[in-house]
């Protein structure tokens, strides 16, 4: 039984990685050139407009807009998908989280491949790897299970109250902005920077970019304090949908 | 002589009846009571509304009952469902085990039933193009190719008897009369009186949610057609 949902799982994340490849005529190319397009529109208005950037802009945004990006489709789509799959819910029985779980690592494939660009831009722009990287496995576990957390319990409301679809996208916005995505933390008056430093994702952006960036190890008790918070959240996200599972199949999305 | 498979004791189902705040319930299986039995062809019938299908998805573990009880005796029970999880983008073959691995298959399994369900769908060179080309013909003896695998303890069947052009429902219509003849334990619901009294030795009929008579097929449909000609509100 168990085996039979990794299968399915496994090859679901397959179709549709291949699915949606095949259904724009670039393909593929959109994985890449849709986030380096958002990258694009960022620095033209915070560095060339505003000036807000400083000296590493470029690779500070490329980072934070990367990991961002893979956080917050696993958010999404995670958080959409049994909404989204309603229909096969009240078809056949299945565990609801495996509808999350799908866009999740289909999100974390596409991920892995910009990152692989990444890379190769910040090594062009004079950052070559450096003996720091082997703690960046440890980093996007961390970000995963955050993620995958939020996107859990996202996932299970949602098909009760599809109203929220409205909120989350803005409330992700915020929170984007208060992460230190787009500009740095220490533009931020001083006080309010403590609430900053309270966000988890502001941690794991500031880990991210030392490692790369600057060849510096994480602080280990900051992210082991987030790593706590992540599988908590994602426990909990895991029993709530759980919970609610009984619910689902009948619901009309 | 236990051999009682699933067995619903006064199970009811509500649904909210719309998506409100401090909105009301509606209970589309009121008190329906049924045993199953191992082997045995079961026919459901009633008029439309009468709460089939609803029943169909509480034997497939689907729905869970809002009252009254269920009980199960490890049998694995798959409602037969067409084209589950297709992805027009995607081949056939890859629909074919997507479909399947929804469906309760192991991956290995309908690997190795893959020339089968090619034969079976009779879409040749398409098979390994995307389903997005087919016509919608091809679409569905694809996906009766892919169900017709899949071989549950119970299985659940709901008005999919037959489809395609003439000359594939004829072909589809005798593998699910192989498939229902092989010993396997059938609940079947449809409209057609003909189709259950051709394939079920036992018939439930319900009425607005509830089993009003469960027995040996000729005593329930004449029973039934009493009814149908002369409505209690009419005598």
């Amino acid at each position: 039984m168990r085996l039979h949902l990794v299968e399915l799982v496994l090859f679901s994340t397959y179709a549709e990685l291949r699915a949606e490849a095949a259904r724009s005529y670039l393909g593929l190319i959109w994985w890449v050139l849709e986030p380096a397009m958002m990258m694009g529109a960022f620095w033209l208005v915070f560095d060339v407009i505003l000036r807000t950037g400083g000296p590493d802009y470029v690779p500070f945004l490329l980072i934070g807009m990367t990991l961002w990006q893979w956080m917050k489709s696993c958010i999404t789509h995670g958080g959409y998908a049994i909404w989204g799959s309603l229909p096969m819910v009240r078809q056949v029985r299945l565990p609801p989280l495996v509808f999350p779980l799908i866009a999740m690592l289909s999100d974390t494939v596409k991920f892995a491949c910009i990152f692989v660009l990444l890379v190769m831009i910040l090594w062009a722009l004079g950052y070559p790897p450096n003996a720091a990287y082997w703690a960046l496995p440890i980093v996007f576990a961390a970000i995963f299970l955050a993620a995958a957390g939020a996107g859990f319990v996202i996932s299970a409301l949602v098909p009760l109250v599809p109203d929220l679809r409205f909120v989350i996208e803005q409330v992700l916005m915020v929170v984007m902005f208060l992460s230190g995505v787009i500009f740095p933390l220490d533009k931020v008056p001083e006080h309010l920077r403590w609430v900053m430093a309270l966000n988890p994702v502001a941690v794991v952006m500031d880990d991210a970019r030392g490692i790369l960036l600057h060849g510096q190890l994480p602080n280990w008790i900051g992210l082991s304090k987030v790593a706590l918070i992540s599988v908590v959240l994602c426990a909990g996200g895991v029993l709530f949908v759980q919970r609610l599972a009984p619910r689902f199949p009948k619901l009309a999305n | 002589m236990n051999d009682v498979v699933i067995e619903l004791d006064h199970v009811g189902i509500a649904f909210a009846s719309q998506r409100s705040l401090g909105g009301g319930r509606y209970w589309a299986l009121e008190d329906v009571s049924l045993q199953l039995r191992r082997g045995e062809r079961l026919g459901v019938i009633g008029r439309n509304g009468a709460g089939k299908s609803t029943l169909l998805r509480v034997l497939a573990g689907i729905l869970v009952p809002d009252r009254g009880t269920i009980r199960r005796g490890g049998v694995s029970c798959q409602l037969m469902s067409l084209a589950l999880g297709f992805v027009p983008h995607l081949s056939g073959r890859d629909n074919a085990i997507l479909s399947g691995l929804l469906l309760g298959l192991r991956r290995r399994d309908i690997v190795a039933r893959l020339p089968a369900i090619h034969a079976f769908s009779e879409l040749g060179d398409f098979f390994d193009k995307p389903i997005a080309t087919y016509s919608a013909g091809m679409n569905l003896r694809l996906a009766f190719a892919v169900a017709i695998q899949v071989e549950p303890d119970v299985l659940l069947i709901d008005e999919v008897l037959s489809v395609g052009d003439a000359e594939f429902q004829e072909k589809s219509g005798a593998a699910l009369r192989a498939r229902m003849g092989e010993g396997h334990t059938v609940v079947l619901v449809s409209h057609d009186e003909k189709q259950i009294a051709e394939r079920c030795d036992r018939v439930l009929w319900i009425e607005h949610g509830r089993s009003v008579l469960e027995g040996p097929r000729d005593e329930v449909f004449e029973a039934y057609h009493r009814d149908l000609h002369h409505p209690p509100e009419a005598a």
